[in-house]
C-alpha cells in the first residue's frame, strides 16, 4: 500500500519531467537552433558552476536575500493585516493605499531602490520584500474579516480579555488562511529574485542569468540558472506545504 | 506551544545560518579581525560595464594588482546602464564609465558630475544580419535598428550619418535595446541592424550571421562612446585619487596600444577576473581589425564634445544650456604625450 503510494507521488512527477525533458531536446534538435541549449548542455552549465565553486555561492546569496526579504515581510505584514483585519476604521484608511501599491512591479521599485539602498544587498532584500509584504498582509486582513462571529461570541461568553481574545481564538483561527498567504508569498518572494539581482548585487542566480547573458553565447547557464531557481522554488514549496500538516493549523480548517 | 516553537527555532537558526554563509562566501568577511571589509569601504569606487569601451578600468586594476599586490581603486561591474547611472546617482561610486552625451546631459540636468578622461576611441560598430539586403547606409530606410540608450553617442552618429547622405531620422525606425540582449535579435531578425559598443557586435560576427554595416572609424574617425566621469565632489575632496585614476587609465590604455601582445594578454585576464565571458571574443574586437578600437589620444577635446553637443540638441536629449566648461575638468591631464604605459610585461612567460 505504502509501496504504490510511493511510487505514484515520485514516480509520476518524474515521468512528466522526463517527457517534458525529451520534448524540449527534440524540440531544440528540430528547429536546428544552435543558440538555445540542449538538456545536456545545460547540464553541463550547472556542473561547470559547481566545479568553479559558484553555484553555491550563488544559491546561498539568492537564498540569503530572499529569507530576510521574506521574513521581513511576514514580521511586518501579519501583525498590521492583522490590526487592519480587526479594526475596520485602519482597514477603511489604509486598505486603498495597500490595493493602490499591490500591483507595482517590483521591476518599477528598481530605481527606487538603488537611490535608496545604493548597490547592497539591502536593495534585492527591499525589492523582495515589497513583493511579499502584499500578498502576507492581504491574506491576514481577509482571515480577520472573515472569521466565523460564532467564535467571537462564544468567547465574549467566557469573558476572554483582549489578549486572551488575541491568543486563544484569533490568531489560531486565522492561522490556516495566514499560512496560504504566506505560502503564496514565498513563491512570489522567489519569483522575483531574478528582478530584484538586476541590481549591480554580483552573485546570486538573477545574476548569474543577467550575467550569462553578458557572456555572449552562455544561454546553457541562463537555462541552468532558470531550471535551479525552479529546483530551489519546488523545495521551498515542499517545505512549506509542511506546515499545514500540524494539528495546530488544521484547527481552523476542521471547524469550517 | 511546542510547534511553533519548533518552527520558531528553526527559522531563527536558517536566518542565522544563510547570513553567515552569505557574509563568509560572497561578501569574504573574514569573522576573526574584520581588517578586509574595513579597507574595501576605503577604497575610490569606479563604476563599468563589460564592454570595450571600458576596457581601461579592469586593465588598469589588474596591472596595478599585479605590480603593487593590490589595485589603489575598486571597480564595481554593473550589467546595463540604468542600473550604473542610478548607482552613481545615489552616491555610491563617486568615478564610473558612462555615454558622453549622458554625461552631458546629466550636468545639464544639475548633476554634480565632470567628464575627465576619455575612455576609448571608436571602438562600435553597425552589424546586419549577412543575408539582409542592406549594403550601405542608405539602405537602412524604413528598417528597425536597435541602439543601446537614447543618450549614447551610437545614437547621435546615426543622426550624423544620416544627415551626411541627406536623409534624417525619421526615414528609420530607432528602438533602444540593453546591448547584450542584441546578438539575438539581430540572429532572429527581431531588428534588422544592431549597434552597440563591443564586443556584442564582434560576437554576432563570429558567431557567423552578422555583417559589418560599419565601423566607427569609416563614419565618424575618432568615435567617442563613453567617458570617464568623477563627481564634483570627488574633485573637490579626493584630488590625488582621481589624478591617479586618471594617470592609470592613461597608462593602461597606452599600455593596450603598444603591442598586439599586450591586447592578446588582456583579453584573457579581462575575460577571465572581470567579464566572464569567452576571451575569444575580446581577443577578436581588439585584433580584427586592430584600429577597431583605439585607446590612445583619450585626453578630452573641445572640438569633439561641441560636435557631440551639436547633435545631442538636434536629437532633443540637450537643450545647449551647458558647454565644454561647464562639463569637463581637464586639469586631471597635463600633457597626454607625456604619459608612458605600464611598465609591465604580462604573465605570458609563466603561463604558456
Amino acid at each position: 500500500m505504502t509501496g504504490k503510494l510511493a511510487w505514484t507521488k515520485i514516480a509520476l512527477p518524474l515521468g512528466v519531467a522526463a517527457l517534458l525533458l525529451l520534448a524540449w531536446d527534440a524540440a531544440v534538435r528540430v528547429s536546428g537552433s544552435d543558440i538555445f541549449p540542449r538538456p545536456h548542455e545545460v547540464l553541463r552549465g550547472i556542473i561547470q558552476l559547481i566545479e568553479q565553486g559558484l553555484l553555491l555561492k550563488y544559491v546561498v546569496a539568492s537564498l540569503f536575500r530572499v529569507t530576510w526579504g521574506f521574513t521581513l515581510a511576514v514580521l511586518i505584514g501579519v501583525p498590521f493585516g492583522l490590526f487592519l483585519g480587526w479594526y475596520g476604521w485602519a482597514f477603511q484608511a489604509f486598505n486603498p493605499m495597500i490595493q493602490m501599491l499591490r500591483p507595482i512591479s517590483p521591476i518599477a521599485w528598481i530605481p527606487v531602490a538603488i537611490l535608496w539602498f545604493k548597490v547592497t544587498d539591502k536593495a534585492p532584500i527591499f525589492l523582495i520584500f515589497l513583493a511579499s509584504v502584499f500578498p502576507i498582509a492581504v491574506s491576514a486582513i481577509a482571515a480577520v474579516q472573515n472569521m466565523q462571529p460564532v467564535y467571537l461570541r462564544a468567547a465574549r461568553n467566557f469573558g476572554l480579555t483582549q489578549l486572551q481574545l488575541f491568543r486563544r481564538v484569533i490568531l489560531p483561527a486565522t492561522l490556516p488562511q495566514i499560512i496560504t498567504g504566506i505560502r503564496i508569498a514565498l513563491g512570489v518572494a522567489w519569483l522575483v529574485v531574478v528582478a530584484a539581482e538586476m541590481i549591480a548585487v554580483n552573485s546570486g542566480l538573477g545574476y548569474l542569468i543577467i550575467d550569462a547573458r553578458n557572456a555572449g553565447k552562455r544561454y546553457d547557464l541562463v537555462v541552468a540558472g532558470m531550471v535551479m531557481i525552479g529546483l530551489i522554488g519546488l523545495v521551498l514549496d515542499l517545505l512549506v506545504r509542511q506546515l499545514e500538516k500540524f494539528d495546530e493549523v488544521r484547527w481552523g480548517y476542521a471547524n469550517r | 506551544m511546542s510547534l511553533k516553537r519548533m518552527v520558531l527555532v528553526v527559522a531563527v537558526l536558517w536566518c542565522a545560518l544563510i547570513t553567515l554563509l552569505h557574509l563568509k562566501l560572497n561578501l569574504r568577511v573574514q569573522f576573526f579581525g574584520s581588517k578586509l571589509a574595513a579597507e574595501t569601504t576605503q577604497k575610490f569606487r569606479v563604476g563599468f560595464l563589460p564592454v570595450t569601451c571600458h576596457l581601461t578600468c579592469p586593465v588598469t586594476d589588474f596591472i596595478n594588482k599585479q605590480m603593487a599586490g593590490d589595485g589603489f581603486f575598486e571597480p564595481i561591474r554593473f550589467n546595463g546602464w540604468p542600473e550604473l547611472k542610478e548607482a552613481y546617482l545615489s552616491g555610491y561610486m563617486p568615478a564610473t564609465f558612462l555615454l558622453a552625451p549622458l554625461a552631458m546631459a546629466l550636468r545639464e540636468q544639475g548633476v554634480p558630475v565632470k567628464i575627465v578622461y576619455l575612455g576609448h576611441r571608436d571602438g562600435t560598430a553597425m552589424m546586419v544580419h549577412k543575408d539582409s539586403q542592406i549594403y550601405r547606409i542608405e539602405d537602412l530606410k524604413g528598417k528597425t535598428v536597435a541602439v543601446p540608450n537614447r543618450y549614447s553617442n551610437q545614437r547621435l552618429l546615426i543622426f550624423k550619418a544620416l544627415k551626411e547622405r541627406g536623409m534624417s531620422i525619421k526615414d528609420i525606425n530607432m528602438v533602444e535595446m540593453p546591448p547584450p540582449d542584441m546578438p539575438v535579435a539581430l540572429r532572429s531578425r527581431a531588428v534588422d541592424a544592431v549597434t552597440s559598443g563591443e564586443p556584442f557586435m564582434g560576437q554576432t560576427e563570429l558567431d557567423g550571421y552578422g555583417r559589418v554595416l560599419y565601423l566607427t572609424k569609416d563614419v565618424w574617425p575618432n568615435f567617442i562612446s563613453c567617458v570617464l566621469v568623477v563627481s564634483d565632489d570627488a574633485i573637490k575632496n579626493r584630488r590625488a585619487d582621481v589624478q591617479r585614476l586618471v594617470d592609470g587609465i592613461a597608462q593602461s590604455g597606452k599600455w593596450l596600444d603598444q603591442t598586439m601582445d599586450h591586447r592578446m594578454e588582456a583579453s584573457e585576464f579581462v575575460a577571465k577576473n572581470y567579464y566572464s565571458q569567452d576571451p575569444r571574443l575580446l581577443r577578436f574586437v581588439l585584433s580584427k581589425p586592430p584600429d577597431r578600437v583605439k585607446y590612445t589620444n583619450l585626453a578630452p577635446l573641445k572640438k569633439d564634445f561641441e560636435e557631440i553637443q551639436a547633435l545631442a540638441i538636434e536629437a532633443g536629449i540637450m537643450q545647449g544650456t551647458v558647454h565644454f566648461e561647464d562639463y569637463v575638468d581637464t586639469s586631471f591631464v597635463k600633457d597626454d604625450n607625456a604619459i608612458q604605459p605600464y611598465a609591465w610585461e604580462g604573465t605570458k612567460p609563466t603561463n604558456q
